[in-house]
């Protein structure tokens, strides 16, 4: 992580370890996820909690957009565009949080039951809850390399904590992709 | 090649002591049932095969460590040599192959204790905290305790009231769960084969009194089991407070409640009825008729003041019928 | 009093208790917000959680990382020099062995009360009826007893793999060295929340927490679930920081296969802890949100199922068996060449055995729910898988005695408990195929006989080899040697008892005595075995105070070794003095042969690098 190596092959040499640690925190973290997901496969099997569709496929377009703005912001750090940066982390994190307000603020609301309301409910909001904490913490940091970003803390050659936050961001948004169909999509209400 | 000869004979020795020593030192309960059978089997297999590998390991260890051990004012190294591809693949093909022959006989005997017989004797077990309870569908008798007729196979359909139950009768071997849910009832079969008396024990951690929680289960001739069942529906017709008190007995509240005035689990129903009773609430309440029906079949409404909630089971006013609870509370009435 | 105050532990201490009020208070604050009065379980479970995050503020675990964020530098762990001296022990030092050390010391006191619970318990085993204690706490005591103990294997692992890892492969630190404290860190609060589990009410489920009884269970049980949410993050974090540390820190021309094998080890084990501990964390989470919030999980009442608990926890213990073993036969694969003064026989394989062992290990979770009540067609497949792992494992053994046969073999107290834990886990795992096999489990399962069975594997494949590795490092670590008349001592109190208690345990558990009871039917006849198996239990605890008594000791008073008193290839011995230093290595050293060549004339493993080229 960002250490004052002097070197710049230090650097990169430091670089090679911290993406293996990364990685591997994603490998672990996709156990999480996959806990869940058989969760509801086991205790709904072909039956899906009946959710609002058009709300669901607006959130879900919503953070795969984020996702791309996501990938811009890293490219542009790496070409040294700073201010192209600022502006496509801002928007990225703009999106992020119009994901959580909807689901949090929305589909919460909306759906039929509430968390003790049988298996449906516990699924459902064990699984957008989970989710949507990673986003939160996916928005923290964010905000963190934003306001790096502004201070002119990365280089073309040292950025690795935008790296790091856009590819965390990738993952939760992966995530999402296994997410959404699960609860949206298989299975009859 | 001297020093693996005399090995080699030790092995074997080793082995059929060790074989020996497992099959003659009891390790197993009298075994009682037909399931029993091939399962014995298997463990016999097992001990050659602990035997075996055991003495294998073992005995070449102690003799390198006797044979080549550094002896006072020995110096250097060992023989050198590090390893041989030949030597490891054979000890990974034989074992391989011997362990998928004791899964194959593993899964026959599995399939043996699951013979199904075309009529067998169907008994309902319920499990609670901490008490079994036995019906006969058949013949409509409720029991606390398993009669089995002899060299008959008994269809148990296990389910509990209210977390996970195990059950088994160590002389039967077979053992299963019992599931909390309608959805979740299981089956086990077992065909007992030499009379006597034996105990269920419950074999999953179920709370406090776990430790306590066995019944009798008690295998008979048919004729005796015949009488038996007999007898049982003769008591039915007795006074109401009688049934009660068997009712009381075969639902397990019994464990909970004792009738001489000791206190238990629960509240003792000895001079319950008509006492002026204080509920958890700190207000006081009559016992009367009503009062028992409701701590009864909606125990969580007025809890008894000094006693915990959500410990007695929620579920009677669907597993107990309306008669039998109108029964318990005569019974409650007489005991003064 | 100013100095007292400025160890990070009380610090942390401070932190935890401010924390656990500020969350159980804020709780409680928005609970009064919306008209709800005191409630004790949500309260005690924020409390709780924030204590744990308490502690580490207090202890200043997040400092450098919260620099970071706000876009400062800290300085590089090389570069920095801490004090010697006690002081480090007891503070948030970065030095792998430092923290090597730490977990060490927290392994060691767990293992004490983890013990002292079974005395207690035994005590209460020794005759038939009540005497000690009351039901209820009996069942506290067991799953205590249990769960202090796998927390004190965990930690027992991460201090020989963080102490030995980085000087086996000729690193200067480990790979993060501040996300290496903070895994140790998080481990102290967690397991002081989990012995406060006692004082909450217990819990009356055994380490295994199976709801729907984990969903009645008083309060104890969510300190319980909290302890192990954040131990397991512990565990994650430390498994993450070795693999990567073996993988990419590794000294010039160390390629994989001329690695030290207990790398392998830890390598494979770090795999298993890394994936499979979440899957603890979440199955218990599951149940105290099912407390707290009423979701229908695992309640049939409901809508859940039980049986799904068991699936997500046991993807989790099982491969934990692994993780609590692994290390321990890498121990004993790496100890027993320097003693027998032989190569290795088959390292290759001996290597990927490892490998083998943590891969196969993931498929057979379900053999611990033969009777539960599963779908039934997935019993056979899970009998196969289960056998399976007797394969690699009997390549061990098989190995071992090979590099044993001829060697010349020499018995300081490390190589007893290597021989020890041979012996005893041979015995551990030759009793599994017979809880493999699906029909005996029926028998088997939830008897004494399993107690035997995970008593001899923890014992052969972790206290046994952690006995070893003390034996061997200490010398390392302290520049003195361990006293080997109470080392011997303690080995030839210790094995047989152990064997007389665990060949006990099976020996009742077969002939019909049941796990987790606080009594026992009279008409059984268990009796005698029983008081046998407690004096046996007490004689270990002797040892063991044996044991503790030569570490005090041998510590102020051993014979001074500074050198390389096992005659040993491997670079910590054959290079560094002993105490090892702070960085470790000075000069890198490169790798120039195989690394258990004993017997090889003219030929070393390390040779220090005549010029470091620099980067
Ligand atoms: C600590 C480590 C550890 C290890 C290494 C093992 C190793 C094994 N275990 Fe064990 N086990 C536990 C710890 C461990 N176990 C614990 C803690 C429990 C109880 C949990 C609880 O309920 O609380 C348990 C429970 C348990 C059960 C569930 C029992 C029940 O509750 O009903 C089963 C069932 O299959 C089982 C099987 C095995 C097998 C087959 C192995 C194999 O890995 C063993 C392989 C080794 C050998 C076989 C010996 C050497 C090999 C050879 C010499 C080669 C030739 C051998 C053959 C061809 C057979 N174990
Ligand atoms: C590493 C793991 C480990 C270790 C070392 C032990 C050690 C011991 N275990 Fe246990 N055991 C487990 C892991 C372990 N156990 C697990 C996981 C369970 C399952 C729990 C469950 O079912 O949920 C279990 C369950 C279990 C049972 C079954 C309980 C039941 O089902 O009813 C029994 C019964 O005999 C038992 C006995 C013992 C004994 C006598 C020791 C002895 O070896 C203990 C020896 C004592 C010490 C090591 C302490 C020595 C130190 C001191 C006395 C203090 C001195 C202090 C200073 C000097 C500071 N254990
Ligand atoms: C698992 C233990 C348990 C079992 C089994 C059990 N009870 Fe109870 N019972 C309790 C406890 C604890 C209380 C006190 C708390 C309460 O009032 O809910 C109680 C209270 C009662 C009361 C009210 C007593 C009073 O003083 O107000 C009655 C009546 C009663 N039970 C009847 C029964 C009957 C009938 C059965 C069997 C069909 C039964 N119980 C089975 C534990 C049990
Ligand atoms: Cu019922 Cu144990
Ligand atoms: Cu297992």
């Amino acid at each position: 992580m960002s250490t004052s190596s002097s070197s710049l092959t230090a650097y990169r040499q430091r670089l090679g370890i911290n993406r293996l640690g990364l990685w591997l925190f994603f490998l672990s973290d996709a156990f999480v996820f996959g806990a869940f997901l058989f969760t509801r496969f086991y205790l709904l099997d072909g039956k899906r909690p009946h959710l609002e569709q058009s709300l669901g496929l607006v959130v879900t377009s919503v953070l795969l957009i984020s996702s791309f703005f996501m990938n811009r912001a890293e490219a542009q750090m790496s070409k040294g565009d700073r201010k192209g940066f600022l502006t496509s982390t801002v928007i990225t994190m703009l999106l992020g949080i119009a994901f959580l307000v909807g689901v949090v603020g929305f589909e919460w609301r909306l759906a039929p039951f509430g968390p003790a309301d049988g298996p449906e409910g516990a699924v459902f909001y064990m699984m957008t809850g989970m989710h949507a904490f990673h986003v939160f913490s996916g928005v923290v940091f964010l905000f963190i390399i934003l306001r790096n970003g502004i201070k002119g803390r990365y280089t073309p050659e040292r950025h690795w904590a935008v790296e790091a936050a856009a590819n965390y961001w990738h993952f939760v948004d992966v995530v999402w992709i296994f997410y959404y169909p699960a609860l949206y999509l298989i299975g009859v209400v | 090649m001297k020093h693996l000869t005399v090995a080699g004979v030790l092995v074997l020795i080793s082995t059929i002591l060790v074989y020996l020593l497992l099959s003659n030192i009891g390790l197993l309960p009298v075994n009682a049932s037909v399931e029993a059978q091939p399962i014995d089997r298997l463990f016999n297999l097992h001990y050659w095969a602990i035997a075996f590998l055991f003495s294998l390991i073992v005995v070449f260890i102690a003799y390198s460590l006797i044979v080549f051990r550094r002896r006072n004012g020995e110096d250097g190294d060992g023989q050198f040599f590090k390893g041989n591809d030949r030597l490891e693949i054979t000890w990974t093909i034989i074992p391989l192959g011997f362990v998928i022959f004791l899964s194959y006989l593993g899964s026959v005997t599995l399939a043996e204790t699951r013979k199904a017989e075309p009529q067998p004797l169907e008994i309902k077990v319920t499990a609670g905290q901490w008490f079994w309870r036995f019906e006969y569908p058949e013949y409509g008798i409720v029991s606390d305790k398993m009669m089995m007729p002899v060299n008959k196979q008994a269809l148990l359909k296990l389910t509990s009231l209210d977390v996970i139950h195990s059950f088994w009768v160590p002389e039967f071997r077979v053992k299963q769960d019992l599931l909390p849910g309608e959805n979740l009832v299981k089956e086990l079969r077992v065909t007992p084969n030499l009379t006597g008396e034996y105990k269920v024990r419950c074999a999953e951690l179920c709370g406090t009194s776990h430790a306590y929680m066995e019944s009798p289960v008690i295998v008979v001739s048919q004729a005796d089991f015949d009488a038996w069942v007999q007898e049982e529906l003769n008591l039915l017709g007795a006074d109401p407070s009688a049934r009660g008190e068997k009712w009381a007995r075969n639902n397990g509240c019994t464990s909970c409640h004792s009738i001489d005035g000791s206190v238990s689990v629960g509240p003792t129903w000895k001079g319950l009825y008509e006492l002026e009773q204080q509920l958890a609430d700190g207000s006081m309440v009559t016992v009367d008729g009503a009062y028992l029906h409701n701590a009864i079949v909606n125990p969580n409404a007025q809890v008894a003041a000094g006693f915990p909630a959500n410990v007695m089971p929620q579920n009677f006013k669907d597993t107990i019928s309306e008669q039998q609870i109108t029964d318990m509370i005569e019974y409650i009435k007489t005991l003064k | 009093m100013k100095t007292f105050f400025s160890y990070g532990l009380v610090k942390g201490l401070i932190g935890q208790v401010i924390g656990s009020l500020v969350g159980a208070g804020l709780l409680t604050g928005i609970r009064a917000l919306m008209g709800l009065g005191w409630k004790a379980e949500p309260a005690y479970v924020l409390g709780a959680a924030f204590g744990v995050i308490g502690y580490m503020i207090g202890i200043g675990g997040f400092r450098d990382w919260f620099s970071w964020a706000r876009g400062e530098e800290t300085p590089d762990v090389e570069d920095i020099q801490e004090k010697p001296g006690l002081r480090r022990y007891l503070g948030y030092s970065l030095d792998h062995k430092v923290i090597g050390i730490q977990y060490g010391f927290l392994s060691l006191f767990l293992l004490s009360v983890g013990g002292t619970f079974a005395l207690i318990f035994r005590t209460e085993l020794a005759q038939t009826g009540m005497q000690i204690v009351s039901l209820d706490f009996f069942n506290t005591l067991i799953g205590m007893h249990g769960m202090v103990l796998i927390v004190s294997i965990l930690m027992g692992i991460a201090a020989i793999s963080n102490y030995a890892v980085p000087l086996l492969i000729g690193a200067r630190d480990m790979a993060f060295p501040r996300l290496n404290a903070f895994a140790f860190w998080l481990a102290v609060p967690a397991s002081l929340v989990l012995v406060s589990a006692i004082f909450t009410g217990g819990f009356d489920t055994g380490w295994t927490g199976y709801p729907p009884l984990s969903l009645r269970a008083p309060l104890g049980m969510q300190m319980f679930f909290v302890a192990i949410f954040f131990a397991g993050w512990s565990s994650i974090l430390g498994a993450l920081n070795l693999i990567v540390t073996i993988l990419k820190m590794r000294a010039p021309g160390m390629n994989l296969l001329r690695m030290p094998i207990f790398a392998w080890a830890v390598l494979a084990t770090s795999l298993i802890a890394l994936t499979a501990t979440q899957l603890i964390g979440t199955s218990f989470q599951m149940v105290s949100f099912e407390r707290l919030f009423g979701m229908g999980f695992f309640d049939a009442t409901r809508g859940g199922n039980p049986i799904l608990f068991q699936y997500l926890f046991w993807f989790y213990s099982h491969p934990a068996v692994y993780i609590f073993v692994l290390p321990g036969l890498g121990v004993i694969s790496e100890l027993l060449p320097v003693f027998v003064r032989k190569p290795l026989f088959g390292y290759k394989w001996v290597a990927m055995s490892s490998l083998g062992i943590a891969l196969v290990g993931f498929l057979v979770f379900a053999h611990h729910m033969f009777t539960s009540g599963m779908e039934e067609y997935l019993r056979v497949p899970f009998m196969y898988s289960t056998l399976l792992v007797a394969v690699p494992t009997g390549i061990k053994f098989f190995s071992w005695t090979a590099t044993i046969w001829q060697g010349r073999i020499r018995f300081p107290a490390p190589m007893l408990f290597v021989l020890g834990g041979i012996v005893v886990f041979l015995l551990g795992g030759l009793t599994g195929p017979p809880l493999g096999t699906v029909a005996t489990d029926l028998h088997l399962h939830d008897t004494y006989y399993v107690v035997g069975h995970f008593h001899d594997t923890m014992f052969g494949g972790y206290i046994f080899p952690l006995f070893a590795a003390i034996y061997f490092w200490f010398p390392k670590i302290t520049g003195r040697r361990m006293n080997e008349t109470l080392g011997k001592l303690h080995f030839w109190l210790m094995t047989p008892s152990f064997l007389v208690m665990s060949l006990g345990q099976m020996a009742v558990g077969m002939q019909g005595m049941r796990r987790r009871i606080a009594d026992y039917d009279p008409a059984q006849g268990f009796e005698t075995a029983h008081l046998i198996i407690t004096i046996a239990g007490f004689l270990i605890a002797l040892s063991v105070i044996v044991f503790f008594v030569n570490l005090i000791i041998s510590a102020r008073r051993g014979a001074e070794a500074p050198g390389n008193v096992w005659e040993s290839r491997s670079p910590e011995w054959a290079i560094l003095p002993s105490p090892a230093p702070m960085h470790n290595y000075e000069k890198p050293f490169r790798v120039v042969g195989e690394p258990y060549d004993y017997g090889l004339k003219g030929s070393t493993y390390v040779e220090i690098a005549p010029q470091s080229t620099g980067d």
